[in-house]
């Protein structure tokens, strides 16, 4: 390594600058980061929101035919009273209908949701015995954001003319649920709306008291057959199995219809006597799900639909599973379309997380030309050059830091970016603008230009230092905001001290790095070098 | 260059200059500070956010069937389907949408009766849209609400915009508490009234029962017993009967789920003639229950049928009796509208109730004058969640304040420039405050003081921060190394360091140019751009003035 002999760097920066200004790595560690910084930008998991972590859950105890107060009363208060019991528990609602009791429980944001969840649990658990006579077991459902909310709504829907009925819709969205929950990292699916087949039996009141009947004999009579018993196994006298087992004795709604539900005058009354039996859907099923898209100008009239709705496990890429379940859908629609079964991406977090950090990461681009441009009016082009290198290399290492901290690309983490850029540039532009002044000096003539790069750097170091500090001192108390808002906004005191310390870094190693082999003493009294370019007076630019 | 340090030089010469820039400072900041409360920049969380989705919620009377929901649905669709940037529409009658962030806070997931519904409308792509989505909404609300609401007396329609940052129950969320039941829906009813009346409040809703009537029938458990038969049979034949049962499933090799055995009346005999109470006894008369003899004794013979009041869902908060009443802001900012209600609820309820305020901000307590009973008043939702932030967004202001400051002791190990330093990054407020105006006036719709505004103010601190650092800094060198006299020193620092002071500054703005235009972190952009610009002129006019007046700048050239 070639030393500066005269100058004795007194700050970190002028000994970063001094060890790596001949160091044959430095232009390998500059190329490798900027590689892991893309690389951490493509494999990080894109999101709209950051993540928030809530901790809470439900508990939902029901007690048919209690009142509301009696629910109130036996249900709700013993059970808020034993969860103020539990540490971090910031909120207790209380819902008490008709029938049933609702506890929600919301932990002060940012408790640990496992933990969290565990203590809720355990809490009910523990306290079985307090539930009074006639409640029914307690359910706890713990809220999970992750999984609760789908990235992908599909509306599926019978196009006019259509061979195939409501309840058959409904049996091919749960073949198209059961294929796309098999995705990689697609967790929650569920299904609203569509109509699920059913046996419909609608007993007549008037035939029910001319045949002397009551509604009871006929609630036994379908009991008593619909029943499944397992396959019995018989032996044979020397010890080999014979299986046989009973049918079912409901093969079609054809043995419904005919099933004998009482004896008239000595002969039989079926049930098709005295109601109408018909194979159908859930006609108790008041949850519809209705939809209407625009066909060309106008929008088709209002119609039947069923939603599939798939959510993914947490820290997985909602672009990529988005991506995936669309691929799986084309593959799919040769056999909807000849089913006459249309269907629509009404939600695609997938879409919207990528065009969210495509529109920031192209912003931040903008920015990074607009400032290039703007340095070389100020300081000539291998400056600019040289400053807007530095800003991809920053961001790369903030990147990979982000990465390794587990978090992921989202609005609020390209935003601390955006928000650092114009904090990022500075230092290098301090440095670039202490060695061009340095360049220019009347004494650069007799100075050694590796000893000016060293010199330069190592000048404004501590000051530079201690205002980047001040920066990252405004930052850190903003980790300590509370609620949601403050969990919201974490990736700005988590990503910009850490751009604002690899800003520094960057500034030191690599300005005086490319600045040595960018740039050159100005032509001035002696006739050093002879490929000395005229160098535009950047002095003129300012004020 | 040359002209700047003779104008610093100027300045520092004479002592009425110097008054005249610290007055004019000191000026301009008590200016820009007076617009808050004059309310010529206003505040907000968070403002809208164009998306490509919003929602609406209907909520009908509790005791609507699912036709009458139904029927408000399709009359909103209908008024949806005449907008351009609509590509579909989607109603969940009955249950919530599938859940999205903003109703996860308000409990879509829990909705599940016959008088609610969900509808989600997606739009075109907001770039090729030139309409936002909070415009599309403020427009829509008035339509919407004046045509569909009166289809079902009672109904709220409540216009539900995708959060911008984190969601809450609604824009403003006033929770009554109290002992009694009826008195605390009484008051919420006429707080209700107040924000009805109150301008900027909209989709009015008091999240609790509406009162209805149902008749009970009451088993006379005499004569059920010498009929042989037990109040469970009644029970459960009543249901059977009107509401229906899955009474057996069937499993099914070729389909998904069991297929249920469905039992209930048939709809020709399942209806009443109409909801009177005769009705109901003309029809239970009908319906018969089988004894162990075999005899059949008809419903109505062993109940007695009364109308009462249909005893409502209790809500609890903290293990105390609460009703919500919520209110979105329509394209406001939720902080006025509700300073304004809270005049309101004090002038006009003083009548009724003696008003105190309480612990947190704008919380109130009422005090019935004639019962003696006391009711609290609770601020939550959007607001709590704003007051929250900035409260702590202040806080970390502070700190970062007093961060800064030891800092710079340590650096210095002096108190008073310590103290000009911080001085120069605090009037950085004048740029931001005077920034969100003129963004005010010069955009089209309200340009509002935001938490990501705050954020700006206070890495803009630090910016500042460092241009009088490096400013005292260079101005200290040349007093030691060179001699220079302290008014030289400084003019010729201020001319020297205004290069890359200005360098840095251009650099900021135009980094932070892009963002201004972005509807949720435009409040940063404008506070970096106009902080910055305000920041440059006071560490190279004010700071210098401050820096010259202070005794701890006297630096002598070292020998």
């Amino acid at each position: 390594m070639q030393e500066s002999k005269s100058y004795k760097p007194r700050d970190v920066a002028g000994k970063l600058a001094r060890t790596f200004l001949h160091n044959p790595l430095t232009p390998v560690l500059g190329v490798f980061l900027l590689i892991i910084g893309y690389i951490s930008l493509e494999i990080m998991p894109r999101e709209e929101d950051p993540q928030i972590s809530v901790a809470g859950g439900t508990i939902i105890v029901p007690m048919p035919g209690a009142t509301p107060r009696e629910v109130e009363n036996i249900i709700v208060n013993p059970l808020e009273r034993k969860i103020k019991e539990i540490k971090g528990v910031e909120h207790i609602y209380g819902i008490a209908m008709a029938n049933v009791g609702i506890v929600n429980v919301m932990y002060y944001i940012g408790e640990d949701r496992e933990k969290a969840n565990l203590n809720l649990y355990d809490k009910v658990m523990q306290n079985m015995d307090l539930l009074p006579k006639g409640a029914m077991q307690p359910l706890v459902k713990p809220f999970d954001v992750d999984i609760d909310i789908p990235i992908v709504t599909i509306d599926f829907y019978r196009k006019p003319g259509s061979k195939i009925s409501e309840t058959d819709l409904f049996k091919l969205v749960r073949d198209v649920q059961q294929r796309l929950n098999r995705i990689e990292n697609v967790s929650k699916t569920a299904i609203k709306g569509g109509s699920r087949e059913q046996y419909n039996i609608q007993v007549d009141l008037g035939k029910l008291s001319g045949y002397h009947l009551s509604l009871g004999q006929i609630v036994q009579a379908i009991k008593a057959l619909a029943v499944n018993v397992p396959d019995v196994k018989g032996r044979t006298e020397d010890g080999k199995l014979v299986i046989f087992g009973v049918k079912n004795a409901i093969e079609s709604i054809k043995d419904v219809q005919n099933l004998i539900v009482a004896q008239y005058m000595g002969s039989p009354i079926y049930l098709k006597n005295v109601a109408s039996v018909t194979a159908g859907s859930d006609i108790q099923n008041y949850k519809k799900v209705l939809m209407t898209q625009r066909e060309g100008e106008k929008f088709s009239e209002l119609h039947d639909a069923v939603t599939l709705e798939l959510g993914k496990l947490a820290g997985s890429n909602a672009v990529v599973i988005a991506d995936e379940i669309k691929e799986h859908l084309k593959a799919l629609e040769p056999k909807l379309k000849e089913m006459g079964v249309g269907y629509m991406l009404t939600r695609d977090y997938g879409k919207r997380a990528d065009d969210a950090v495509n529109e920031l990461v192209s912003h931040i681009l903008i920015t990074i030309a607009i400032i290039a441009v703007m340095l070389i009016f100020f300081l000539g082009w291998k400056e600019s050059l040289i400053v807007t290198f530095t800003v991809p290399a920053i961001l790369a290492i903030t990147l990979f830091i982000a990465y390794l901290s587990g978090q992921t690309i989202n609005r609020i983490t390209l935003f601390a970016f955006l928000l650092s850029l114009g904090l990022l540039v500075d230092a290098a532009i301090i440095v670039i603008e202490n060695i061009h002044r340095h360049l220019h000096a009347h004494d650069a003539v007799d100075k050694d230009i590796d000893e000016i790069m060293v010199q330069a750097t190592d000048e404004i170091g501590a000051p530079t230092n201690i205002a980047t500090l001040a920066i990252i001192l405004t930052m850190v108390p903003m980790a300590f905001v509370g609620g949601m808002m403050g969990q919201f906004m974490k990736p700005i005191p988590e990503n910009v001290p850490v751009a604002l310390v690899a800003s520094l870094v960057v500034a030191y190693i690599f300005t005086p790095y490319l600045g040595r082999r960018l740039l050159k003493k100005p032509h001035m009294h002696h006739h050093h070098h002879h490929w000395n370019k005229e160098k535009p007076q950047p002095e003129g630019g300012a004020k | 260059m040359k002209r700047f340090e003779s104008f610093v030089f100027n300045i520092l010469g004479s002592n009425t200059k110097q008054w005249l820039v610290i007055g004019a400072t000191l000026a301009a900041l008590a200016g820009s500070i007076m617009m808050l409360p004059t309310k010529l920049v206003l505040a907000k969380m968070l403002p809208g956010k164009s998306a490509n989705t919003f929602s609406i919620y209907i909520h009908t009377p509790t005791d609507s069937s699912i036709e009458e929901t139904r029927r408000v649905g399709e009359c909103v669709v209908g008024l949806l389907q005449k907008e351009p940037e609509i590509t579909d529409v989607e109603v969940y009658l009955g249950q919530g949408a599938p859940l999205d962030y903003a109703g996860m806070v308000k409990g879509s997931g829990f909705k599940n009766s016959e008088n609610e519904a969900e509808i989600v409308v997606n739009l075109t792509d907001k770039h090729e849209r030139e309409e936002p989505s909070f415009m599309m909404v403020h427009r829509l609300r008035p339509v919407i609400k004046g045509n569909c609401e009166p289809l079902k007396n009672g109904t709220v329609i409540e216009m539900v915009e995708q959060p911008a940052g984190p969601p809450t129950l609604a824009a403003v969320v006033a929770e009554i508490y109290g002992e009694n039941y009826d008195h605390i829906y009484a008051l919420s009813q006429k707080v209700a009234e107040i924000f009805k009346k109150t301008e900027g409040l909209a989709d009015i809703n008091i999240m609790a029962d509406d009162p209805y009537k149902k008749f009970e029938l009451v088993p006379n458990s005499d004569k059920i017993s010498r009929s042989g038969l037990s109040v469970e049979q009644v029970n459960k034949i009543l249901y059977l009967a009107f509401e229906g049962m899955v009474v057996a499933p069937k499993n099914s090799r070729n389909y998904p789920d069991q297929i249920g055995l469905f039992v209930r009346l048939s709809d020709k005999t399942r209806r009443l003639a109409n909801s009177s109470r005769r009705a109901l006894e003309t029809k239970l008369a009908s319906l018969k229950l089988m004894n162990k003899k075999g005899m059949l004794v008809p419903i109505s013979e062993l109940v007695e049928i009364v109308e009462i009041d249909a005893p409502p869902t209790l809500m609890q908060k903290d293990l105390r009796r609460m009703i919500n009443v919520t209110a979105e802001a329509d394209l406001v900012s939720q902080v006025y509208p509700l300073l304004d209600a809270r005049e309101k609820i004090m002038d006009e309820l003083s009548k009724e109730y003696e008003i105190t305020t309480t612990d947190y901000l704008f919380n109130l307590r009422l005090k019935d004058r004639k019962s003696g009973e006391v009711f609290d008043l609770r601020w939550d939702g959007e607001m709590k969640v704003t007051l929250d932030t900035f409260r702590d967004l202040g806080a970390a202001f502070i700190a970062a304040l007093i961060l800064i400051f030891l800092l710079l002791v340590v650096y210095y190990k002096n108190f008073t420039i310590s103290g000009i330093v911080l001085a120069g990054s605090f009037l950085s407020i004048i740029g931001v405050i005077v920034g969100h105006w003129v963004a005010d006036v010069v955009t089209e719709h309200t340009f509002f003081l935001t938490a990501t505004s705050l954020i700006g103010f206070i890495a803009l601190m630090g910016i500042s921060s460092r241009n009088s650092l490096l400013l005292i800094d260079f101005a200290k060198a040349l007093m030691e190394e060179k001699g220079f006299d302290k008014q030289h020193a400084i003019a010729v620092a201020s001319a020297t360091r205004a290069k890359p002071i200005m360098l840095t500054a251009i650099a900021i703005i135009l980094g932070s140019a892009l963002l201004a235009s972005d509807p949720i972190f435009g409040g940063l952009g404008v506070a970096l751009i106009s902080g910055t610009v305000a920041a440059v002129v006071v560490s190279l006019i004010f700071i210098p003035v401050l820096m010259y007046r202070a005794k701890a700048m006297d630096f002598k050239k070292e020998e």
